[in-house]
């Protein structure tokens, strides 16, 4: 049996949480740039001009089809040779581009998905009472139908928020250093030991942060939604 | 930007080959997974008790975890637990070294898919009123039969999107499988690619592979729910 140091799970955490910010902000770029996709989409399935609402459906179920490793390996060996046809050289980026482009292509279409069933959730008579109340077409989107589609939405924002933190673990896979990468790194500079203690380490750091967001967005909601329920008393 | 077209029809015919080990790992996974989620469904609806906050916790921790690390921690422990239990604790001859891998597939997928399983099965068996439950015990069927033949068959009818999710959702991650060294799709695709460096050509016959299985397994779903439901148009009529 192999030896097993629980106190080096403490070392390894103290090694590994300097590169969460490299987990953050590649999660925090991926939420942009999905988000936006994700709002073009939701609006070409919400319109109803059949060109671009097939697309759009094509794209999401494609999309959902798409083992995330994959796609990864298809942008970073991909998207350089395509780029490079037309003359772009994009072989010098830095990894955390491809991973952005990944899974912005991949968090695009839940995005999506939760754009639009947020925006059927709330009645078309919320906005018509809005107009007649005299507030123009702005006004009654932002401060009428808005805020009812972020308490709609967030509990499918907070759910799509924490797979692709786990998801975004693959991004080690092509060598990208946050804090699976890192743990990866210590794994291999040990040549192979501690791997268990390293592994344990990450599961912790993973869970918490779960933990974290799912708490955070529920306290959120809560505060959101105060208003829904005073309505409904 | 040059494209193989040739290396891609092979592969395309060599990952078929694969097919039948993707399938394999996720039905497998998915008839062990599907009796413990079940009584874990039924642990936490009770909501109280050791049981419900063991399963709780376990559900948490699989679903707050990515996969990979899940592979890689329980690739990396198993083989060397097992093969401690098997010739020291119980000294048998067993040269755990030798099994094929795909057995870690089977487990790390199983602990996986049971956590999101229960999960399913949970809401699931939250959408069938309680009077269903009373009404059967009013007629004199016992627990057991009324989840047998009321609650259950309700229940799988509400559950079955959310198992297609979950299914699609296993199909798409035992592509990871191939750190285990089992030969997959995906791993059988990166081999062939190693050899000339044709990685795009060889993952994009992956993806082609994988929507054409994810088609496949919505289809079936659609028509086994189509079949399932029926009851519900009889009561209409």
């Amino acid at each position: 049996m192999r030896p097993f140091h629980p106190s080096y799970i403490i070392t390894a955490l103290g090694q590994i949480i300097p590169f969460l910010w490299v987990t953050l902000a590649t999660m925090a770029g991926t939420v942009f740039f999905g988000s936006l996709a994700g709002l073009m989409l939701a609006r070409a399935k919400v319109r109803r001009r059949p060109l671009s609402r097939a697309l759009a459906n094509v794209y999401i179920y494609m999309t959902r089809c798409i083992p995330s490793i994959v796609l990864l390996f298809i942008i970073y060996y991909g998207l350089p040779e395509l780029l490079l046809a037309f003359g772009i050289n994009i072989n010098g980026f830095d990894k955390a581009f491809f991973v952005i482009t990944t899974f912005s292509v991949l968090f695009a279409a839940n995005m999506a998905e939760v754009f639009r069933s947020a925006y059927e959730a709330i009645d078309p008579g919320q906005r018509e009472a809005a107009l007649s109340a005299g507030l123009s077409e702005w006004e009654a989107f932002f401060r009428i139908l808005l805020p009812q589609c972020v308490t709609v939405a967030l509990p499918n924002f907070a759910n799509a928020l924490v797979n692709l933190m786990k998801e975004g673990s693959l991004a080690y896979t092509i060598g990208m250093v946050d804090v699976m990468g890192k743990g990866q790194l210590m794994i291999g500079m040990n040549n192979g030991s501690y791997s268990l203690e390293i592994y344990l380490a990450l599961a912790i750091l993973y869970w918490a942060l779960t933990i974290v967001l799912e708490k955070g967005f529920g306290y959120v909601e809560k505060r959101l939604s105060s208003g829904k329920r005073t309505a409904a008393a | 930007m040059h494209i193989n077209t040739e290396f891609m029809a092979e592969t395309f015919l060599a990952s078929l080959g694969g097919i039948p080990v993707t399938l394999e790992i996720t039905l497998v996974t998915l008839l062990i997974s599907v009796p413990p989620a079940f009584f874990m469904a039924l642990a936490r609806q009770r909501r109280k008790g050791i049981g419900s906050r063991l399963a709780s916790a376990y559900v948490s921790f699989i679903r707050g975890t990515p996969v990979v690390l899940q592979i890689l921690f329980l690739y990396s422990l198993l083989p060397s637990l097992l093969n401690y239990l098997f010739t020291q604790v119980m000294s048998l001859q067993v040269n755990v070294f030798k099994w094929n891998t795909i057995l870690y597939a089977f487990i790390v997928f199983s602990l996986n898919t049971t956590a999101v399983l229960s999960e399913v099965f949970r809401s699931a068996l939250s959408t069938v009123e309680h009077g269903q439950m009373e009404g059967a015990l009013s007629v004199g069927l016992s627990r057991r039969q009324a989840y047998a033949r009321i609650i259950l068959p309700q229940a799988l009818v509400s559950a079955l999107p959310n198992i297609c999710n979950a299914t699609v959702n296993l199909l798409k991650s035992t592509s990871l499988a191939f750190m285990m060294t089992v030969q997959d799709i995906t791993a059988i695709a990166k081999v062939r690619a190693a050899y000339g460096y044709n990685y795009i050509e060889a993952y994009l016959v992956v993806l082609v592979v994988y929507i054409l299985l994810c088609t496949v397994v919505q289809l079936l779903f659609k028509a086994v729910e189509r079949y399932l439901s029926s009851y519900k148009k009889l009561i209409a009529a």
